[in-house]
């Protein structure tokens, strides 16, 4: 690993260099060897039902478009012509027989293949081989369970090996029923000046700010014959798992609590997540169906969710101060009219730019990211230490690296990794190089 | 020129216009000042508040550019939503919302049609609203709000709201969060 970079994250001693969220240099290699390596969220099936549904979106800064194909498959590739390099769609999602750029009018197939050059037996008389100018396509594409999945990166492993050991986990929110999750119509779109890591981390590894951050919104949206105390929201670590990723990936629940759905989005989505239905017992068991609640959840690099309360976003880097966050609802296919519609009511009011959790989370991160214009709170580094070397890998009910619901074991994973690749480990040294040493054995 | 007939009603419509104003401008104060629960006393029991998303479609598809009552929204309250926002500012820990926001609504192009009960009135007005946060945060929201507002001699103000659909001149919003009131 490059020394400069090797320094800036610190697992062994649960250490951060700030300089990770504020430098311009850091964040093009962030772009280059990070965005372009991973294998980034793009879109769920259920968002194209149709032949000729097509969204765009970004990997990392560059926008592509995701279109559903005539014959059901999926394609991605780059929203950018390749004559002078104009966007080639310019809105957000709809329907199309093909993308005609507005510049020239090259126009592009579903697929992303160059059908028509204007004029071309006169302009390019010279010759011109469309075939060799079709726009760029996301190198490797892939689904899971409806989740679309794109990597630029030949050399990536396949999507199902990345997703690794926190599979058993995206299963919990993913593969309740026979028909998987849908994504509510509509999504919540916003700017937010502050770095994309200091969301994916969080909720990749911090179930510990919720009692202060969230204080107000817990007082504020109990039933009037709920209280919002510990019963609800256990404070005591051993009540909960987090459970770190060799890939970065990471999450967090508790194993026992009250009705902290029911707090949050309402009873009837609470009951329906965690009020053991038995075909979610059956599909997933006993502590998959029953004992995980509450949960925070983040595939590396920034797509994360909060299975039960089902908001699930991208936070986009927009630069090293600055995010855009794209959040959607999701509910099981199976779900009734009434969780659904508690379930996109209980998000806007929670989990949106109006939503009053939210906007507590946004506040932190934009504060950071000012103190750290700073000369002196960028040369002071931050801890990560919360459970240090108390991991342990050898639990009867969660695989993997876990530790106690409070610590930050999968921020040091989810920075860990992110420093392997920003160093540009090739992926042969990723997939035997672990971010985090080994558990200590007692 | 109008006829010794349609004067009274002429007259008759700028005074409902001038009520109806008169309306709107006090919303727009005790927002501002933050007196919030006489703001909720100015909404019915069975208001709906709405705030749908709008997304960013060609012209051909224009006409599904906003989300629909079952999609996403900013906003989909009712007086318990409304509620539970006040109470939450309220609460000393929201944090986001304390130290609070400097708000200045400015409300115009105020139109009044009849509504669908006797009682009933649509009003249409645009907005500007100026939002200061802390030391030097600014956000600026522009938009539409599309009201029914009722005439209710009970109420402490003659009129309540009944129905308010917000409608925001951006896609992507440039501000951090949605933290104020519309």
């Amino acid at each position: 690993m490059h020394p400069d970079i090797s320094s800036l994250v610190d697992t062994r001693n649960g250490t951060l260099d700030p300089r990770i969220f504020v430098d311009e240099e850091i964040y093009k290699l962030e772009l280059k060897n990070v965005f372009a390596r991973s294998w980034l969220f793009l879109a769920h099936d259920s968002q194209l039902a149709k032949p000729g549904e097509y969204i765009t979106t970004f990997m990392g800064e560059d926008p592509v478009i995701v279109a559903r194909q005539k014959d059901g498959s999926v394609a991605a590739f780059m929203n950018q012509c390749r004559h002078r390099g104009m966007r080639l769609c310019r809105a957000d999602l709809g329907k199309t027989k093909n993308f005609s750029c507005t510049y020239h009018g090259w126009t592009y197939d579903l697929g992303g293949r160059l059908v028509n050059v204007p004029s071309e037996d006169d302009a390019y008389r010279n010759g011109i081989d469309k075939a060799e100018w079709g726009a760029i396509k996301v190198t490797q594409l892939a689904t899971y369970k409806g989740f679309i999945f794109g990597n630029w990166d030949p050399t990536a492993p396949p999507l199902t090996e990345y997703l690794g050991d926190f599979t058993w986990y995206f299963d919990a929110f993913v593969d309740r029923c026979e028909g998987g999750l849908e994504v509510i119509g509509g999504s919540h779109k916003w700017v937010f000046p502050a770095n994309w890591k200091f969301a994916a981390e969080q909720f990749c590894s911090d179930m510990y700010h919720v009692p202060i951050s969230h204080a107000s919104a817990a007082l504020a949206l109990a039933p009037d014959d709920m209280e919002a105390d510990a019963e609800i929201f256990p404070l005591d670590g051993t009540l909960g798992r987090q459970f770190t990723s060799p890939w970065g990936h990471g999450t967090g629940f508790f194993t026992e609590s009250g009705d902290v759905l029911g707090l949050i989005v309402g009873r009837e989505p609470g009951e329906w997540f965690q009020g053991g239905n038995p075909e979610v017992v059956d599909r997933l068991g006993t502590h998959r169906a029953l004992n995980m609640r509450g949960m925070h959840a983040t595939i590396f690099p920034n797509f994360s969710f909060l299975p039960g309360i089902n908001t699930m976003r991208v936070w986009h880097p927009k630069g090293p101060n600055e995010m855009e966050v794209w959040a959607w609802t999701v509910v099981d296919s199976s779900a009734p009219p009434e969780v659904r519609e508690r379930l996109r009511i209980g998000n806007l009011r929670t989990f949106s730019a109006g939503g009053m959790l939210e906007q507590d989370d946004g506040e932190n991160w934009s504060e950071i990211q000012q103190v750290l214009r700073g000369h002196v709170a960028r040369q002071t580094p931050l801890n990560a230490q919360m459970g240090l070397g108390l991991d342990w890998d050898d639990d009867p009910n969660f695989p993997g690296r876990v530790n106690r619901v409070y610590c930050e074991t999968a921020a040091r994973g989810f920075y860990g990794r992110w420093a392997q690749m920003l160093s540009g480990a090739s992926w042969d040294e990723l997939a035997v190089t672990p971010p985090l040493e080994s558990v200590r054995q007692s | 020129m109008t006829s010794q007939l349609e004067v009274p009603l002429a007259m008759a419509e700028m005074l409902l216009q001038h009520e109806i104003e008169k309306f709107v401008n006090l919303e727009a104060l005790l927002i501002d000042d933050r007196r919030f629960e006489e703001w909720l006393d100015l909404f019915s029991d069975d208001v709906h508040y709405w705030m749908p998303t709008r997304t960013v479609r060609y012209e051909r598809e224009i006409h599904r550019e906003h989300s629909r009552p079952d999609e996403a929204a900013h906003f989909d309250e009712n007086k318990r939503g409304l509620e539970e926002r006040v109470a939450r500012i309220r609460s000393g820990m929201a944090w986001a919302e304390d130290p609070p926001s400097r708000t200045r609504h400015l409300f115009t192009n105020v139109m009044v049609e009849a509504g669908g009960e006797p009682d009933e009135y649509q009003v249409r007005n645009n907005f500007l609203l100026y939002r200061g946060r802390l030391q030097r945060e600014v956000d600026i929201f522009v938009g539409v709000r599309e009201d029914v507002v009722r005439r209710s001699p009970e109420a402490e103000h003659g009129w309540l709201i009944a129905r308010r659909t917000v409608t925001l001149d951006q896609s992507v919003l440039l501000a951090k969060n949605l933290s104020i009131f519309f």
